[in-house]
């Protein structure tokens, strides 16, 4: 079942002179527990994609539509709603909020969903509980290192019942280790049944993914299944690709 | 499709008290993080009700309140004798009011001495006068044979609990100690009612929810507060006022710097499903926590300064003064006002907030920055407004109801005319430099393009100014006022030693009942102690002060003459360095106060001129010309600057030729003793025991402040202030042109010209703050005098040019060479609060 769909979807910044297409007719389609990596030059697109993809920002046109539910024409605190229970973003800078630990940072768009505190919290330590970060959940982001605070910030894109996860770079300002790690805690989400669709740089990270969407100008100029990875090629049930 | 959001969820839509709660947390965490950059708004809300709590209570409790005689009564009756007529009139306001609490007083006087006490019959339970009476030892009389004496009393007769007394020709038993709370100087002794056979003075309390027609010989204390115009209450209430509508200018500011730099977490907080809701919410939650940590802060400071003031409020203001008695109410009111100030402060941040799309937020894009499109129309029209409400306020007296609301009124007028006649200043002042060198004109622009920003930090940094200035412009104009001479009493070297039974002295006219309990010496033992005195302190300047009964009344509209009129005696002006031959042969009266002599409408006035006797005064002490009966209209006034200035020195004197030629009688009122050196603290306490063993008092220099003294700190507040709040505006304008800086910097600009681009913005800035800030103040100041009776257009003359320079050349010049300095670094970007 498709729990991300765009449908045609462009967007023009700038009026007259200065108008920039930054997307041009994109259509995706991302089913649940499937992981779907974009890729392209800078300036391609990609996280136009991805905060139109998260009803961050509006399409010029074209339909987004969200577990079912058509993001054009909403109120902006539907939208919020929509955000809280079904998207979770994970961003290159980790974005968690100082002032909280990181347990905090899991349970609050549960809080902010109405979930009462201690319910909240015990979701939130539960979600760092399956990325190993138990004993930090009492931590500020501050006293935390690169790797853990992603874990933290994909835990709380985790949390509760989402399941879209959106993830801008999500290795970005990591070395090879973790951001294999934290390619790894997606790919574990997905399984669990979260569609997640993640813009990277890195051709090897995006190997992990089911597909490949090539973005240029604005445009998917090409979508691809990405070769097997040398798990796939270790595992005998995995099919493997013709050489023909 | 299923649409999720039809789905049946009990969740509440927006995140209900959860949310709430989620947010309000975040808000303190951060707040408690980074409470640094929020440190000058606290400080000022901190300061602003400390200084309230302690200066509304001081200043309610400091004078001798002129409502104590009135106990828990609201209208206060008074009669010379209880003649027959007396005892109809009490009979018919018992009738017609109800209870009445009736207080016969007999003026008795100390043998041996011009010193008196009341023998004073009251019930110590009575309806109203219940508040004028406290029991120290002993327990009240019961009985005509008992009576309850003051411990000056006491003292006086050498009583004590359990003495015989005999006094008015009856013997009593002293039964008790008791005073009156509300005025330590009350010196009487307590009898059961009806036992005072010749009252001299009778008070009649009672409360009349509504006076009958023709009542006499009846106050209110609303008939009180009329004589006493701009009293501390109406000063502190616009003062908290005037600060309060600062403290949200500069919280505006404050926040907005704010909520640019969580601009990413706020982002963030969007991106994770917060409502704009939440979003307003953790910004208004962190401007209502700071209002409310400012205010309990402020508070405890205050309380704590003012328990630690008390002793010495009571021992200056001769009246108990309890720890809780405070006007709570304006306390109250101030630390509320600075809660709503912060809340609203931080509402138009919070609000544009929420304009600002996630993405741009979560980028750290802060919204371009909005031009303003207002004219100076709206401002003028409200500045006008603001100078008819002063103008109203000044002719109702700025007291009591409408004139003190008509002066609030008339200051926030001033001060939203000040804040919507900024933005267009900024415009007239980039049309002014255009051909100025290319920082500069940078500078100017950039200040007019983006007046939304720019105009609120010039109004916040004029509105500091505006304080400061009519601080300083109603200093100078009560201080510089000749006849209603303010300031110091004299100087550190200086003490007079006043004779027990002088005008000044204990036992004078003016402090009846108030001796010491010494018995009263001749004047030529009294001299010889004062000499001694003298000599204990090292002094070789003993001036005799002599008195008359002549002193000079204004009969004009106005502030009166006040102050002491000695007579010139040879000694006197020889220790002043005045000789004989410089003063006028026909001269009346020598002064040091500058302008006296130029005032009309001045008279001389003695003998029997206030008892009536010889038929005056009969048309008033304005009347003009007076009376020729022990009174001469437009005495020979001749200034004469070698006087001393103090306000209890012989700042203003009679010359022997008025004494000869009006036939005064002068009498020693006291010695001036000039020391050295400063007198110490063990000096004056040795001197004092001395003075009052002979029934004397001295009086040493006080703690009230000089003119120049309260300029000068209003001065440097209001250059602090504006520098503070200029200080937190630069810091906004760099973090929100960054990025133009930068690329300044990479098209080959200099750091000499980012540091202009600076230097230029906080000084004119500070320019056009200190001149809308003090143009401001005299409207104001010239709206209020121009209609009070109090002190006219002219008293406004009198600021000193220091002071004024300093504020209007030194300020830009600081703010100048300070941004210049400071701006060495390249700016930091946005700071993203996320991690």
């Amino acid at each position: 079942m498709s729990i991300l769909e765009l449908q045609r979807v462009s967007k023009v910044y700038g009026e007259g002179d200065t108008e920039v297409d930054a997307l041009t007719d994109i259509d995706l389609s991302v089913n649940r527990g499937s992981l779907v990596a974009i890729m392209g030059p800078s300036g391609s697109g990609k996280s136009t994609l991805l905060t139109i993809a998260g009803s961050l920002e509006e399409p010029t046109s074209g339909d987004v539509i969200i577990d079912g539910a058509r993001v054009r024409g909403m109120s902006r605190n539907d939208k919020a709603r929509l955000r809280r229970r079904t998207v979770g973003y994970v961003f290159q800078d980790f974005n968690l909020l100082a002032g909280l630990t990181a347990v905090e940072n899991v349970s609050l768009p549960l809080e902010l969903d109405g979930i009462p505190m201690k319910k909240a919290r015990s979701k939130g330590m539960a979600a760092l509980e399956g990325l190993g970060l138990a004993d930090r959940a009492e931590s500020y982001p501050d006293q935390l290192s690169g790797g853990e605070r992603q874990r933290v910030a994909i835990a709380r894109a985790v949390v509760g019942e989402r399941s879209l996860l959106l993830a801008d770079e999500p290795s970005g300002a990591l070395d090879s280790v973790n951001g294999e790690s934290v390619m790894r805690m997606i790919l574990t989400a997905c399984h669990g049944g979260v569609a997640a669709v993640v813009v990277t740089h890195d051709a090897k990270l995006a190997s992990w993914a089911d597909r490949v969407v090539f973005l240029r100008d604005g445009q998917a100029v090409d979508e691809t299944l990405p070769p097997p990875s040398p798990e796939e090629l270790l595992n005998p049930d995995v099919p493997k690709p013709s050489l023909s | 499709m299923t649409d999720v959001l039809d789905r049946i969820d009990r969740r509440p839509p927006d995140g209900g008290m959860p949310a709430r709660r989620a947010v309000t947390r975040w808000a303190w965490r951060l707040l408690r993080r980074e409470w640094r950059q929020q440190l000058l708004i606290l400080l000022l809300i901190t300061i602003a009700i400390a200084v309230t709590t302690v200066g509304v209570g001081v200043s309610t409790n400091t004078p001798l309140s002129t409502y104590v005689g009135f106990g828990t009564a609201h209208d206060l009756g008074t009669f010379q004798n209880n003649s027959a007529t007396t005892t109809q009139k009490i009979d018919s306001w018992r009738a017609l009011y109800g209870r009445l609490d009736v207080i016969d007083n007999e003026a008795v006087t100390v043998p041996g001495s011009v010193n008196t006490f009341d023998l004073r019959s009251q019930n110590p339970n009575g309806p109203y006068g219940k508040p004028l009476l406290t029991l120290v030892a002993g327990h009240f009389p019961k009985s005509a044979s008992q009576v309850a004496v003051t411990s000056g009393v006491a003292s006086l007769f050498n009583l004590h609990v359990g003495s015989v007394w005999h006094a008015t020709g009856v013997a009593r038993t002293v039964v008790g100690v008791v005073e009156n709370p509300l005025n330590l100087l009350d010196e009487f002794a307590l009898v059961l009612p009806g036992q005072v056979a010749n009252p001299t003075n009778v008070t009649v309390l009672f409360d009349a929810t509504r006076l009958a027609k023709g009542t006499s010989n009846v106050i209110t204390p609303a008939d009180v507060s009329k004589g006493n115009l701009l009293n501390p209450q109406t000063i502190s209430i616009v003062l908290v006022t005037m600060t309060m509508l600062l403290i949200a200018l500069v919280s505006i500011a404050g926040f907005t710097v704010l909520a640019q730099r969580r601009l990413r977490s706020i982002g963030m907080l969007g991106a994770l499903g917060a409502t704009d809701k939440d979003i307003r919410l953790v910004v208004r939650a962190n401007g209502v926590f700071v209002g409310l940590i400012g205010a309990l802060v402020g508070f405890v400071i205050g309380f704590v300064a003012w328990l630690a003031y008390r002793p010495t409020l009571e021992s200056s203001a001769h009246h108990v003064v309890g720890a809780l008695q405070l006007p709570w109410i304006v306390i109250v009111v101030a630390m509320a006002l600075a809660v709503a100030a912060t809340y609203f402060a931080s509402t138009r941040p919070a609000r544009a907030m929420t304009r600002i799309s996630l993405v741009a937020a979560l980028a750290g894009r802060p919204a371009a920055p909005k031009q303003l499109r207002r004219s100076a129309v709206p401002g003028i029209i409200f500045g006008v407004a603001a100078f008819f409400l002063l103008g109203v306020a000044g002719a109702r007296g700025g007291n009591g109801g409408s004139g003190s609301l008509a002066i609030v009124l008339g200051f926030v007028t001033l001060t939203v005319a000040v804040v919507l006649l900024a933005p267009f200043l900024l415009t007239v002042l980039n049309r002014f430099s255009r051909s100025a060198p290319l920082a500069i004109r940078m500078a100017m622009r950039d200040l007019a393009r983006y007046r939304a920003r720019s105009g609120a930090a010039l109004g916040a940094i004029s509105v500091g100014v505006l304080i400061a200035m009519v601080v300083i412009i109603a200093s100078a104009a009560r201080f510089g006022n000749v006849l209603d001479y303010a300031g110091p009493n004299m100087a550190s070297t200086q003490m007079i030693i006043y004779t027990s039974n002088g005008p000044y002295g204990p036992g004078g006219p003016g402090n009846a009942g108030a001796g010491n309990g010494a018995p009263a010496k001749s004047i030529a033992t009294m001299a010889l102690d004062a000499h001694s005195i003298a000599h204990d302190l090292g002094s070789h300047s003993v001036v005799t002060l002599e008195n008359t009964s002549a002193t000079l009344q204004h009969a004009a509209p106005g502030r009166s003459f006040s102050g002491p009129v000695f007579v010139a005696t040879p000694q006197l002006l020889k220790a002043f360095g005045i000789k004989q031959s410089s003063i006028g042969p026909t001269t009346d009266v020598l002064t040091m106060r500058p302008g006296f002599a130029a005032i009309t409408q001045m008279q001389l006035v003695y003998g029997n001129y206030f008892s009536g006797s010889k038929g005056g005064p009969i048309t008033g002490p304005t009347a003009w010309p007076c009376p020729k009966i022990d009174c001469l209209a437009n005495p020979s006034i001749q200034q004469m600057p070698s006087l001393p200035a103090g306000t209890s020195t012989p700042n203003t004197i009679v010359t022997e030729y008025a004494v000869h030629h009006l036939g005064l009688q002068p009498i020693t009122a006291g010695w001036l003793i000039q020391t050295p050196v400063p007198l110490s603290a063990a000096q004056l306490s040795g001197a004092r025991a001395t003075a009052a063993a002979d029934g004397m008092s001295i009086e040493t220099k006080s703690t009230i402040p000089t003119s120049a003294t309260i300029i000068d700190w209003a001065t440097l507040a209001g250059i602090l202030l504006a520098l503070g709040i200029l200080a937190m505006s630069i810091g906004l304008i760099r973090s929100e042109t960054a990025g133009d800086l930068r690329i300044l910097s990479a098209t080959g600009a200099s750091s000499r010209t980012r540091r202009s681009l600076t230097a230029a913005t906080a000084g004119a800035l500070a320019l056009i703050g200190a001149v809308v800030g003090t143009l401001a103040a005299y409207l104001a100041m010239i709206g209020f005098s121009r209609t009070s009776a109090l002190d006219g257009l002219h008293s406004l003359t009198s600021v000193p040019v220091a002071n004024l320079l300093m504020i209007l050349v030194a300020m830009p010049i600081v703010a100048t060479v300070v941004a210049w300095i400071a701006a060495w670094r390249d700016p930091k970007g946005i700071s993203g609060q996320v991690v």
